[in-house]
């Protein structure tokens, strides 16, 4: 056979099966296509997969590439609706709350991971983290420590201290409480989604890509401690640390404390979806109240209030419905929904949305 | 004197060989990992595996890699379809016209793309083809493939045209062949192992990439692309799949990834073996 | 330049006919480099040299941020230095090996053996940073770090306690195990063009295989510099592997034994969030356009010493 036709084999079968599926009308079905946070993912997965098999012809998908690309897809036009971990920013929400709307669909924690062998339970506040990511506290034992854990047996090993590497919202949460909690120590301008970690410069400082990244890093580094998800904890039976709160209790994470910490911040929540949500996000961290953990975030939805396809309006009007009512029993083992308070305010964006 | 330099013969010979074993080695370590995790991932979920959608995160069912399998074969075909005449006659023309400016400086763009991150290369399809259509394909995809593959195919095929010996062509021209008719009829002929070569690294290259994918397919994992119109649609792919799922912290979605894994890395040593046999019979 | 004009009509036809999917090959880098360029101009405007020559990272959604790519720029450096140097004598040993340990009869062997480290390109790259991480690193840190640093401490180079196994010395080790296969590909290929009479008369001179060995590698030592370029090139560029083991920190990777970072790396951990920071995306597509102009210098360096082979053969 001649090379020359060979070379353009592929491209006479992708012509040829143009020509046989012109007849065809394509599907009848709507999808929805989503974009952002990964740590949201797995539970819009879940959503979309339960969603679907309740209203055949209504398909949601979502790329799980981080909160930033999904903002940012998002405000282009390039997906129908966007997952991030924080909400807009003040400026950029002045600038389009007039087309979205944005809800709070799960509630995150931080968990602080750590690996020290015979060390099973342990007690930190935003101090001694603080300290200890400055690279200022360098050993296990370390009088600091020790005070907060009378009794236990902290060998003297140095500490790694392992953070994210890529861009997260969980390292904005984790850095907010730390100076939220220790506003002397960890300055304000340590605060963000990416900073520049001091501890890196002692040489005991890893970066991990993403959750898992941070985990592995704990996991085969001894004596080293982590922040990661919930979730990725629990999923992993990694030991996590009482953290102090701000009326002075030491709470693990866990689905009551994160709702006690989303009661304490319900103050600042707006009464509608297309207000500003930037304040809400930062008031749960080290919120007020008994009994809740102080590294807690909002994670949220992010939808367009009109569609050029009435049929999209629909979809995405029925979607919002399902999350906010039926969703909530099927909310993924390590998540936390939110309270019924919230619920309310997000399910007035339905009448928001139009064709 | 001479037992001296039959010694250091002899030394130089074990260390050569030692080091090339060392060269090798990764490869059955990492196959033989990916087989051990993956295959009994296989073992458990059956034929499914290959058909079905994933099962949602948590639970205890693991479900399949349907649509991402599915989208990766669709990927394959595009790419090829973009991928193979662009990359093929762009290497013919850089040994054809070696001498001329435009073969020296298409030799040296071409192999420089090997040398760029493939995220960006995602992010150039990005800013261009996805921007233009609104929204994420499985078309995206390919040409972002497509360019990926580009670099490994062109100096494969170039290296292996180079290899014919000018007797051929010679030969070739003294009975009164065109230049074209010496190209691919005999140049062409003899190094069709070369070329097939080139194209299959090509597409294991591509099949097995994840990063261009990032921001151009859009990681549709609940729908199965059936006809040429969903091309147009977002779609899924397997290195896309294993690299999102091995990043959560489910038991059966992590499952998941491994036994994508090995289904991604047969399929690549299946498309070295096949092409290995094809070539076995017409080699000269 | 142009001499088309003085080729044979059938010549010229295939020219023309060939031209266009030549250009489309070249326009794409062509695209890529300007549209890169222009993302990258407000950066530069912006920040200036310090782009290169400091080394902060501390982006900002509302406050000043401030970036310098210095750590990473020598992170990717110093990575794939430490890559080809180990990558060389392995995919030398390999040719040697196929070509002449393994002997003529044994077609069939040599042929696999050429085929396994062929297929080593084919395994996909997040397995390779997988394996990277789950295997070699914590492997290396035990058995090779400690005693590295025990030992030859008083070397700056390994001056630094080994406190993990994700080291820009493992990113370098991992990357070499990568190149091997397209820096082998490369020599053999030249290797094979030294005409047998060439190896056929060195042999008759009475020499032993390792003389026969430095003679022919001298003969063919501008493909083994091509070849020692690509597979830098080639290094540099690596993304998903280098990022899981490289250990993703903004420290100076002047010790070898510490984790650092390289420039794919950080666009691989900073592109999908950097929309929400100004100019971060500007200074990761500078980033890009830095590891492209590399690529290009150790190609068009690459494609020269090979040009150079010919001569000799």
């Amino acid at each position: 056979m001649d090379i020359r036709a060979l070379l353009f084999t592929p491209a006479l079968i992708v012509l040829l099966l143009g020509l046989l599926s012109m007849g065809s009308n394509g599907r009848d079905s709507v999808s929805l296509q989503g974009e952002g946070s990964s740590f949201l993912y797995p539970q819009i997965q879940a959503w979309a997969s339960e969603f679907t098999a309740r209203n055949p012809g209504i398909i949601i998908n979502y790329n799980p590439t981080g909160s930033g690309a999904g903002q940012s897809s998002f405000l282009k036009g390039v997906v129908d609706f966007a997952g991030s971990d924080p909400p807009l920013s003040r400026d950029v929400w002045e600038e389009s709350w007039d087309r979205v709307v944005q809800m709070p669909v799960v509630i995150g924690m931080v968990a602080i991971v750590y690996n020290v062998p015979g060390v099973d339970e342990l007690r930190l506040d935003g101090e001694v983290l603080a300290l200890i990511y400055l690279g200022v506290i360098e050993y296990w034992d370390d009088e600091r420590i020790r005070a907060l854990n009378p009794g236990e047996d902290l060998p003297h090993e140095r500490i790694i201290a392992v953070h994210r590497s890529d861009s997260s919202g969980t390292t904005q949460v984790f850095t907010l409480f730390l100076h939220k909690s220790a506003p002397d120590v960890w300055g304000e301008d340590l605060v963000g989604k990416s900073i520049e970690w001091p501890v890196d410069d002692t040489g005991r400082g890893i970066g991990g890509k993403g959750n898992q990244g941070v985990l592995e890093a704990v996991r085969s580094n001894l004596y080293s401690i982590g922040y990661v998800e919930y979730a990725y904890a629990i999923k992993n039976n990694m030991k996590t640390a009482a953290i102090m709160n701000r009326e002075g209790e030491f709470i693990k994470p866990s689905m009551e404390a994160a709702q006690a910490a989303a009661l304490g911040a319900l103050d600042s929540i707006p009464d509608s979806p297309d207000g500003d949500w930037s304040r809400a996000f930062q008031d749960i961290v080290y919120a007020p109240g008994s009994g809740s953990y102080p590294i807690t975030s909002w994670s949220f939805l992010l939808f367009y209030k009109s569609y050029n396809d009435p049929a999209k309006a629909d979809a995405v009007r029925r979607f919002i419905q399902w999350i906010n009512v039926e969703g909530q029993a099927h909310i993924v083992d390590g998540y936390i929904p939110v309270p019924a308070q919230v619920r309310q305010v997000n399910l007035k964006a339905v009448e928001m949305i139009h064709g | 004197m001479r037992d001296w330099r039959r010694v250091k013969e002899r030394i130089f010979l074990a260390v050569t060989s030692i080091l090339a074993m060392v060269a090798v080695a990764p490869l059955f370590h990492i196959i033989a990992s990916v087989a051990i995790r993956g295959g009994g991932v296989l073992y458990r979920a059956g034929l499914d595996f290959l058909t079905s959608q994933p099962a949602p995160p948590g639970s205890s069912m693991l479900g399949g890699i349907g649509p991402a399998l599915l989208g990766t074969l669709w990927l394959a075909l595009l790419t090829s379809a973009i991928g193979i005449p662009l990359s093929v006659l762009t290497a013919v023309f850089i040994v054809e016209f070696k001498d001329h400016p435009l073969a020296r400086l298409a030799k040296v763009f071409t192999s420089s793309l090997l040398e760029i991150p493939t995220v960006l290369i995602g992010m150039l399809v990005f800013l261009t083809i996805v921007s233009m259509m609104g929204h994420y394909s499985l078309l995206a995809g390919s040409i972002a493939l497509a360019i990926v593959m580009l670099p490994y195919t062109v100096s494969y095929v170039e290296r292996a045209m180079e290899e014919v010996p000018r007797t051929y062509r010679e030969a070739g021209y003294s009975i009164g062949m065109t230049r074209s008719q010496v190209v691919f009829d005999v140049v062409m002929g003899i190094a069709r192992r070369g070329v097939a070569a080139g194209v299959v690294i090509g597409l294991a290259k591509i099949v097995s990439e994840t990063a261009p994918l990032l921001f151009t397919i859009g990681s549709a994992r609940s729908s199965y692309p059936m006809s040429m119109k969903d091309v147009f649609e977002p779609g899924d792919a397997v290195p896309l799949l294993i690299f999102q799922f091995a990043q959560t912290p489910y038991q059966n979605w992590q499952d998941l990834a491994w036994g994508a894994a090995l289904i991604l890395t047969v399929i690549v040593l299946a498309l070295f073996a096949a092409m290995k046999l094809i070539v076995r019979e017409v080699h000269l | 330049m142009d001499n088309t004009g003085k080729m044979p009509a059938g010549d010229r036809r295939l020219f023309y006919s060939l031209a266009p999917a030549a250009v489309i090959s070249m326009g794409i880098l062509v695209v890529m480099t300007v549209l890169f360029i222009y993302y990258s101009i407000p950066a530069v405007r912006v920040y200036g040299a310090k782009l290169i020559t400091t080394s902060t990272w501390s982006p900002s959604e509302y406050g000043e941020p401030s970036y310098g790519l210095l750590i990473p720029i020598l992170g990717t450096l110093i990575s794939s230095i430490i890559a080809v140097v180990i990558a060389l004598p392995l995919a030398l040993s390999a040719v040697f090996f196929t070509e002449e340990v393994l002997p003529r009869s044994m077609g069939s062997v040599r042929s696999a053996f050429a085929s396994l480290i062929e297929a080593m390109t084919g395994i996909p790259t997040i397995v390779y940073g997988l394996w990277g991480l789950m295997v070699l690193s914590p492997f290396l840190r035990d058995n090779v770090y400690q005693p590295l640093y025990r030992y030859l401490g008083f070397i700056p180079l390994f001056s630094c306690e080994p406190v993990t196994g994700s080291t820009i010395l493992t990113a370098g080790i991992l990357l070499s195990i990568m190149i091997t296969p397209f820096i082998y590909a490369v020599v053999r290929q030249s290797y094979n063009q030294v005409p047998r009479t060439y190896k056929e008369a060195i042999l008759a001179l009475g020499a032993t295989r390792y003389e026969y060995a430095r003679i022919l590698f001298g003969m063919i030592k501008p493909a083994i510099l091509a070849g020692a370029l690509i597979g830098f090139g080639r290094a540099a560029g690596e993304t998903v592997a280098v990022a899981l083991v490289v250990g993703n920190t903004f420290n100076p990777p002047t010790c070898i034994l510490s984790p650092s970072y390289t420039v794919s790396a950080l666009i691989a951990n900073q592109f999908a969030n950097a929309p929400l920071y100004p100019y971060m995306v500007n200074v990761l597509v500078l980033g890009g356009l830095i590891l492209l102009v590399l690529g290009i210098i150790s190609n068009i360096l690459g494609v020269m010493y090979l040009a150079r082979v010919r001569y000799v053969a």
